[in-house]
């Protein structure tokens, strides 16, 4: 019998409820799935779920078109997070910005409120004219769609700080840059961290989109391909990769926010 | 004069998973009665009462009102806490009306409930206040004044003068006293002031520290309205002070 | 037992008014004058909501008076300074710093350094009581202990002063007890002058030196009274409770 380490013994034991939750609706949507499958014909074609698991487990050493899978979601994460890094560092900076000085406020303000409503995807023709084909303007396209979000709630974050702590940082003696790096800025984390995760979620969906429309790789281009050549199960294969890479996306995020905000959790 | 066992609470116990918070309380509160219980900080008071009012399951044991399980259906229990809960969007009458409304009591006799103890409290005069025009001391009568207008088996207090100033709390205790006796209501008043208790209960219940058990029941024979400062009733505070001390 | 100390903080004839919301004006403090001597613990007490946090927040320095001014050896108060430490009633701890990064913060904020910032802030740790806690976020520690280090993190930055609103305003009656009694001892141990605002007659008489009774809205001083019961004090001691019952009797009825 293998070793399961004690801590993760642990954690299933205290948590077996809630993954026996889990399979049971894993296996209803599988059933339903594989009713469907059976059901369908003609010009509805819906792929057996066994044949689609074996397709995207074959596809991690079977290459689609020139990559595997997982090299495909390496192309894709590669675009989100260098259009997500760069909203955060742009986002962030402006979204405090804003919050503290009066002036940059009225300034952005009027510019971001134009530019926020406008949907990422509305701005692939002419990102692709811009930057090309290629991996950049998909980066442009995360950027512009995710860091309104992180821009918005930096802005509140900054906003909302207590006035009773700049207080009595005051009272203490500290200086107005100690006091925002040590007041104003970890006061907007939470938030901060809430704008990270919606915009996150909006890279994803924003480079999905921008890959579907036109690229030579990526989780997207598996779809695409797939619609190309009539090959649903392919698309099937590219859904679920989509699927999984989002959900890991958040949880990775959400351990990090609760890494870095442990202060803000409740007592034990 | 004999009188009625209102509330019966019998060998109850509370487990939280493997914790033990209630261990075999029992005790009984007699129609009309005005019973104080009082604990040490943080030895499960909270528990205590949400087992009380049936908001929590109890492992085992019973809690019976005029001999039947208790059931907030068919008796009328009234609580009130800290927090002033009142209205925002009614005004004063309105809300101690709200408590009669829900009970359906007639409207006439609603009118007449709602009038009697807005006046016995003072209230008559803002009838058409919202609650936001009012001061913290005025919104705690409405909520007592909503609380005994519908004449209820069981009225539930918890700490409800906790932050109030000392000479407020005391204009105020005297109050609820009044209407106590005007109403023959029976109370259960919690806290952790071990003054108020002694200077509002008829009978005290001190409480032990978590697995909570009752640790001594103390008759409080002295006549009201008490003061602070008679030797026996500083005697009795002390007593009472000695079970508690932990500080 | 009262040595003719120096007057360490002064006000004079402070007032100050608010505007409601809609538009009219209401008075919350007016003409308030008194000085408060070196060590000396100052007590002032009052009923109602109104006027005592103003006039604190005029002494720290975090609100300015429309009249009167407030002067500490001999000059005024213009800013917030960390000669005079707050305690507020809501704590204001910064909910993510540890016990050590609260505590610490009015050394490190002044230019100490890492090494002696700590080395202080372990010192007023240990005096409060929350030694083995250094590492703690304020939401995993009990009211009490909270205020422990709202109290540390006040005495850190070395005040001449301490202004404390109201800080066991949020405990239960026995917690309350028992952080009377500690700050006597901290007090003891490490003598400042100290003006302290409450609404509970036990709490005034239990810690004051001196008692300033303030009448509600506006708050104007009333009344005066040295305090002069040996400590530690008992609650419950004739004299206390008579002295308790004799300033009941001063305060403005209750609305």
């Amino acid at each position: 019998m293998s070793r399961i380490p004690a801590k993760l013994q642990r954690w299933f034991r205290q948590n077996r409820q809630a993954l026996l939750w889990v399979v049971i609706s894993f296996s209803c949507l599988l059933a339903a799935w594989q009713i469907a499958s059976m059901a369908s014909g003609g010009r509805l074609q819906i792929p057996p779920p066994l044949e689609v698991f074996q397709a995207f487990f074959t596809a991690f050493v079977k290459p689609i078109g020139q990559n595997t899978i997982l090299e495909h979601a390496a192309i894709s994460l590669g675009r989100v997070l260098s259009g997500f890094a760069v909203a955060t560092v742009v986002g962030v900076v402006l979204g405090i910005a804003m919050g503290v000085s009066d002036a940059v406020y009225a300034i952005a303000n009027p510019i971001f409120e134009f530019v926020r409503p406008i949907p990422p995807i509305a701005w692939i023709p002419l990102s692709i004219l811009w930057f090309g084909l290629g991996s950049a303007n998909k980066v442009f396209i995360i950027f512009i769609g995710s860091f309104t979000y992180i821009t918005i709630n930096s802005y509140e974050g900054a906003r909302n700080v207590d006035p009773q702590l700049i207080g009595a940082a005051q009272m203490l003696g500290a200086s107005r840059l100690r006091i925002f790096t040590k007041i104003i800025f970890p006061s907007a984390v939470p938030y901060i961290f809430a704008g990270l995760q919606i915009a996150l979620g909006v890279s994803w969906a924003a480079d999905v989109a921008a890959e579907i429309i036109y690229s030579q790789s990526g989780v997207g281009w598996i779809i695409t391909m797939g619609m190309n050549n009539g090959n649903y199960t392919q698309i099937m294969v590219g859904i679920i990769a989509i699927g999984v890479i989002g959900y890991l996306l958040s949880t990775v995020m959400r351990a990090v926010e609760g890494r870095l905000c442990r202060w803000n959790r409740q007592a034990k | 004069m004999q009188t009625q066992t209102k509330v019966k609470v019998e060998h109850l116990v509370k487990r939280f998973g493997d914790l033990l918070v209630l261990d075999d309380v029992s005790f009984e509160v007699k129609q009309g009665e005005f019973l104080c219980i009082v604990g040490p900080t943080g030895c499960g008071k909270t528990t205590f009462l949400n087992s009380l009012t049936g908001l929590y399951d109890i492992t085992s044991g019973s809690i019976l009102i005029n001999g039947e399980k208790v059931d907030l259906k068919k008796h009328s229990v009234a609580y009130i806490f800290q927090e002033y809960s009142t209205m925002p969007w009614m005004t004063v009458e309105q809300n101690v009306r709200f408590g009669l409304s829900l009970k359906h009591v007639p409207a006439q006799r609603a009118a007449q409930q709602a009038e009697k103890y807005m006046d016995l409290v003072g209230l008559a005069p803002f009838r058409d206040y919202y609650p936001d025009q009012l001061s913290a001391s005025m919104l705690q009568r409405v909520v007592i004044a909503r609380a005994f207008a519908t004449e209820p088996e069981l009225l539930l207090m918890d700490e409800p003068y906790g932050q109030l100033d000392t000479e407020l709390r005391y204009k105020l205790e005297n109050e609820l006293l009044n209407l106590w006796q005007q109403s023959g209501t029976t109370v259960i008043f919690i806290t952790h002031n071990i003054e108020e208790a002694v200077y509002l209960g008829q009978r005290i219940l001190v409480l032990s520290n978590k697995p909570t058990t009752i640790k001594k029941e103390i008759v409080n024979p002295l006549p009201l309205p008490r003061d602070i400062a008679a030797p026996a009733f500083i005697a009795l505070r002390n007593e009472v002070t000695e079970l508690i001390k932990w500080w | 037992m009262e040595p003719a100390s120096q007057v360490i903080l002064q006000c004079e004839h402070l007032s100050r008014s608010f505007r409601r919301p809609d538009g009219s004006m209401y008075q919350v403090l007016g003409d308030v004058s008194f000085s408060v001597h070196e060590n000396e613990f100052l007590v002032l007490f009052g009923p109602g909501q109104c006027g005592k946090t103003t006039l604190l927040k005029l002494l720290a320095g975090l609100d300015r008076p429309d009249g009167g001014t407030v002067k500490m050896n001999g000059q005024p108060v213009a800013a917030p300074a960390p000669s005079r430490g707050v305690v507020y009633q809501t704590t204001a701890l910064f909910p993510w710093m540890t016990v050590m990064g609260n505590v610490s913060f009015g050394p490190l904020a002044q230019g100490l350094s890492k090494e002696e910032s700590r080395r202080r802030a372990q010192y007023f740790i240990d005096l409060v009581g929350l030694h083995g806690f250094e590492n703690h976020y304020p939401n995993q520690l009990s009211g009490g202990m909270q205020q422990r280090v709202g109290i540390a993190r006040a005495y850190c930055s070395n005040p001449q002063v301490l202004l404390m609103d109201e800080p066991f305003g949020h405990l239960d009656a026995q917690t309350r007890y028992m952080m009377e009694e500690e700050l006597v001892r901290i007090w003891q141990e490490e003598k400042r002058t100290v003006i302290f605002v409450t609404n509970n007659i036990e709490e005034a008489l239990y810690l004051a030196d001196r008692l300033i009774l303030l009448t509600d809205c506006p708050a104007v001083i009333r009344r005066e009274y040295p305090i002069r019961l040996a400590r530690p004090r008992d609650y419950v001691d004739p004299e206390f409770l008579h002295l308790r019952q004799e300033i009941s009797r001063q305060m403005d009825p209750a609305q």
